[in-house]
């Protein structure tokens, strides 16, 4: 069995622009989700969702760099520099055709769909916009990231809705294991737009929250997903390349697995034995059992069908009573988008290499019951080896990973 | 991964979608006959537009398929998957109740998904004269066909959607290879679907790189590609899978390559390195030599661009003289360019030479340009011997795919009625 080492982290998220922030603001479970102001939300049910703000592109690369591309693109290849900086991998030292860049988004740029298609509506078949239709392909940002660095090697983009992140995470250790690259710039990136936010809100999926101003927000536990945005890279790579380099190492990735879980269009697998099967699976691939595991990091998003999956089989699978069982919930902070699993895995990343826990609630919150707030507890110290990450995308398919210190 | 417990991997069951046949006995005839499917299209208006035709699937009703009980809430795009994939399990003599016993992945590639419901949806709210209806937007992910695959057969293995716009299903039969030669599952549907769409329509025609008559891959006069529709589905087994339970073999898949031309969002790196290489890698990863390769179905989009820098890349990649003795076609002459579903269809049409031992035409193929001077096979079909051939896709943002294939000769079409 071959180690993958984590070796260089890059965040663009609602809690903090850049990986130090975003730790900070991790630790002390500060809330990115905030009032909606960048496009009208007059006549829709909510208005909030996890954003990011303060981004500035010329932070991470010059104007001319970044001057045709989306918001998406630009957030991805603003973590890809960081990332890429934090690892220490110095391109011009090694064979660019064998590093590969593999991301996971739900919608790619949605926002340039939707201006796209308005040209065409507005002004006709001679008016569409001819620049903003390349950006609309979801494969953009990874192309971007490739071009920027000018890195040759493998290239591809994954839609799975809310597993798309870890999608490309899997795939990544899949060329890796086979030998195929070095390394791999590992992303997960989406830009909240009127498009795809005006399509969750029409389908109902939202939770129902409008505020004013800038009072603090409680969503609803159970009550509906809220949307977020972001993106983030990981530089993983062979642990045998990453020794030879004298490389920072944050962590391992020991091991993971995909199911896919049976249900309809728009739902979670109603009772989440794909999402269980992926768990035990990835866990006796690890060769480790439930006791083993110091931190779980869940993606419960704040809809009832995903969080109350969730706390049974968690219930099942640990064996106690959920009350005593923290867990992490970072899209209760970020929102929910499919690129959040690297962010996630970046918190857990972060957590490892600085021994520091991650904010936890307790796991008997996912139930939703109306007698249950959020509250959010965080341990100030605490030895953490081994971490488990679990996804549920509607739609069907559960990932599961865990991740070592080393 | 230990090459010595590497597994084989073989294609079991086909099936395919498109504006030339809409089944595969439909669809080899037409693309041995070398038929057009380019024309008119009525899912939108498409007047004004410098190009106006399309290659659309003929079926007027695509719901019917599904007979008395129906299908509800689902794309253009997906009910094109759908069918496709009716046929694929069917060919491969894989039954519901099968498929829910072994634990199948399903990776698909996606293009625009369901696109084409959204913007009925936008612009009816657009025009705020009535309310639009939301349901459709259930099924607007790239990702939605596969996750209805694996909920209509019950599939609880991999699930994932590749979306990297003209290669993405491509990439998909290739990420199929890896889950099965690694051993994680035995049995993998790979493939994708499209649907025609005003984005993908307006967006070639915005970038003028639309052919206004019907594109005509490698010629002198071509003035851009046509697009099309439709879906295929291959349906990957581990050999001794397959053997084992005497499914029939159409081909194997011996290896493929993705690359990144790191050059520029739309056009092609002129000097062809990342297409080459990519080939150049797939061969390797498959570990045949050059000189077995027999045919290629080339990426042909019919854009002056894309035909000249791929006749290039594979000059380079076989030399000058073993390149001429390639026959190499662009299926898209007959079905239009199908972007995300488009590595899939032109892997059926591999799969289909060499099963059958026809290499496809390249319609549409009159007047021959010094840039393009390989053999593509113009316009009639031709019996010879395909050993190896090669798939490539190429894609916007410099994605490309190359996927390598080979003929299985004596474990070819048992008779169903052997099983």
């Amino acid at each position: 069995m071959i180690d993958i080492a984590i070796t260089g982290i890059g965040v663009i998220s609602p809690l903090g622009v850049g990986r130090e922030a975003f730790w900070e603001n991790c630790r002390k479970a500060k809330t990115g989700i905030r009032k909606i102001t960048s496009f009208d939300t007059s006549s829709l049910r909510s208005n909030i969702a996890g954003l990011v703000e303060g981004f500035d592109p010329r932070q991470f690369m010059p104007p001319s760099s970044y001057r045709r591309m989306s918001r998406i693109s630009r957030m991805a290849v603003a973590s890809s520099v960081e990332a890429l900086k934090d690892s220490g991998l110095i391109l011009d030292s090694v064979d660019r055709e064998r590093i590969a860049v593999i991301m996971g988004t739900s919608y790619g740029s949605s926002s340039y769909v939707e201006d796209f298609y308005i040209s065409l509506l507005k002004d006709g078949p001679r008016g569409a916009q001819p620049f903003l239709f390349p950006e609309t392909v979801p494969n953009a940002p990874a192309s971007h990231i490739a071009m920027f660095h000018g890195i040759t090697g493998p290239n591809t983009t994954f839609c799975q809705n809310e597993i798309s992140a870890e999608n490309a995470i899997l795939y990544a250790q899949n060329l890796l294991l086979q030998n195929q690259v070095d390394a791999a710039l590992v992303g997960g990136a989406d830009e909240l737009s009127a498009m795809q936010y005006s399509c969750y809100d029409a389908v109902g999926a939202l939770n129902k929250i409008k505020v004013e101003n800038d009072e603090p927000i409680n969503p609803k536990l159970g009550d509906g997903l809220i949307l977020g945005e972001g993106a983030g890279v990981l530089v993983m790579e062979r642990l045998d390349f990453a020794l030879e380099r004298n490389a920072k190492i944050y962590g391992i990735l020991r091991s993971g697995v995909i199911t896919g879980g049976i249900t309809s269009v728009g739902h979670y697998e109603v009772e989440g034995k794909q999402m269980a099967r992926a768990m035990s699976l990835v866990m006796k691939k690890a060769n480790i059992s439930p006791d083993d595991i110091d931190q779980i990091n869940v993606s419960a998003n704040f809809s009832s069908e995903l969080d109350r999956m969730e706390h049974n089989q968690l219930k099942r699978i640990f064996r106690k009573p959920t009350k005593n069982l923290p867990v992490t919930p970072l899209k209760y902070l970020i929102g929910d988008f499919g690129g959040a699993g690297i962010i996630r895995a970046a918190a857990i990343f972060l957590s490892l290499y600085h021994q520091l826990p991650l904010p936890t609630v307790s796991a008997e919150i996912l139930k939703g019951d109306s007698e249950c707030s959020l509250a959010w507890n965080v341990p100030l110290t605490g030895k953490i080896h081994i971490a488990l990450m679990t996804t549920t995308t509607f739609g069907g398919g559960s990932t599961s990973l865990v991740f070592t210190k080393s | 991964m230990n090459k010595n417990t590497a597994k084989r991997v073989v294609v079991t069951g086909l099936g395919i979608i498109t504006a030339i046949g809409e089944s595969i006995p439909t669809f080899q005839k037409a693309l041995f006959n070398g038929e057009c499917g380019i024309g008119p299209v009525s899912l939108f208006d498409t007047t004004g537009f410098p190009c106006e035709v399309a290659a659309q699937v003929k079926i007027k009703d695509l719901k019917e398929f599904f007979g008395a009980k129906g299908i509800k809430r689902v794309s253009r795009c997906d009910l094109l998957g759908l069918i496709a994939t009716h046929e694929a399990l069917l060919d491969s003599d894989l039954d519901s109740e099968r498929c829910s016993k072994k634990d199948i992945g399903v990776v698909l590639g996606g293009g625009a998904g369901g696109m084409l419901s959204w913007e009925k949806y936008r612009r009816t709210s657009w025009l705020k004269k009535t309310k639009a209806r939301p349901s459709p937007l259930l099924s607007i992910a790239q990702c939605t066909l596969t996750d209805l695959i694996a909920s209509r057969y019950r599939l609880t293995g991999s699930r994932a959607t590749i979306s990297t716009a003209c290669s993405s299903s491509a990439t998909s039969i290739g990420y199929g290879f890896d889950l099965i030669r690694s051993g994680v599952h035995e049995i993998v549907i790979t493939g994708g679907g499209e649907s025609l769409s005003e984005l993908t329509f307006a967006g070639f025609n915005a970038l003028r790189l639309m052919d206004p008559e019907y594109c005509r891959p490698f010629d002198k006069s071509r003035r851009g590609l046509s697009l099309g529709e439709g879906a295929a589905i291959l349906i990957l087994e581990d050999y001794e899978s397959a053997e084992h339970r005497g499914a029939t073999i159409y081909a194997e898949v011996l290896g493929y390559a993705i690359n990144s031309d790191a050059f520029h969002m739309t056009s092609p790196d002129p000097e062809a390195v990342g297409m080459s290489r990519v080939m150049t890698k797939a061969l390797e990863t498959a570990n045949v030599s050059i000189d077995k390769v027999d045919y290629i179905n080339a990426h042909g989009t019919a854009t002056k661009i894309n035909d000249q820098v791929e006749t290039k890349a594979i000059k380079r990649v076989f030399g000058e003289k073993s390149a001429r003795a390639l026959a190499i076609s662009s299926t898209k002459s007959m079905v239009g360019h199908c972007l995300g579903a488009a590595g899939a269809i032109e892997t059926v049409a591999t799969v289909l030479a060499l099963s059958e031992q026809v290499v496809p035409p390249t319609i549409h193929l009159e007047n021959s340009d010094p840039d393009c001077d390989l053999d593509y096979v113009p316009n009639n079909s031709r019996a010879q011997e395909v050993r190896i051939a090669l798939n490539n896709s190429f894609a916007f943002g410099g994605n490309n795919t190359s996927v390598v294939f080979g003929r299985v000769q004596a474990q070819k079409k048992k008779m169903k009625s052997q099983k």
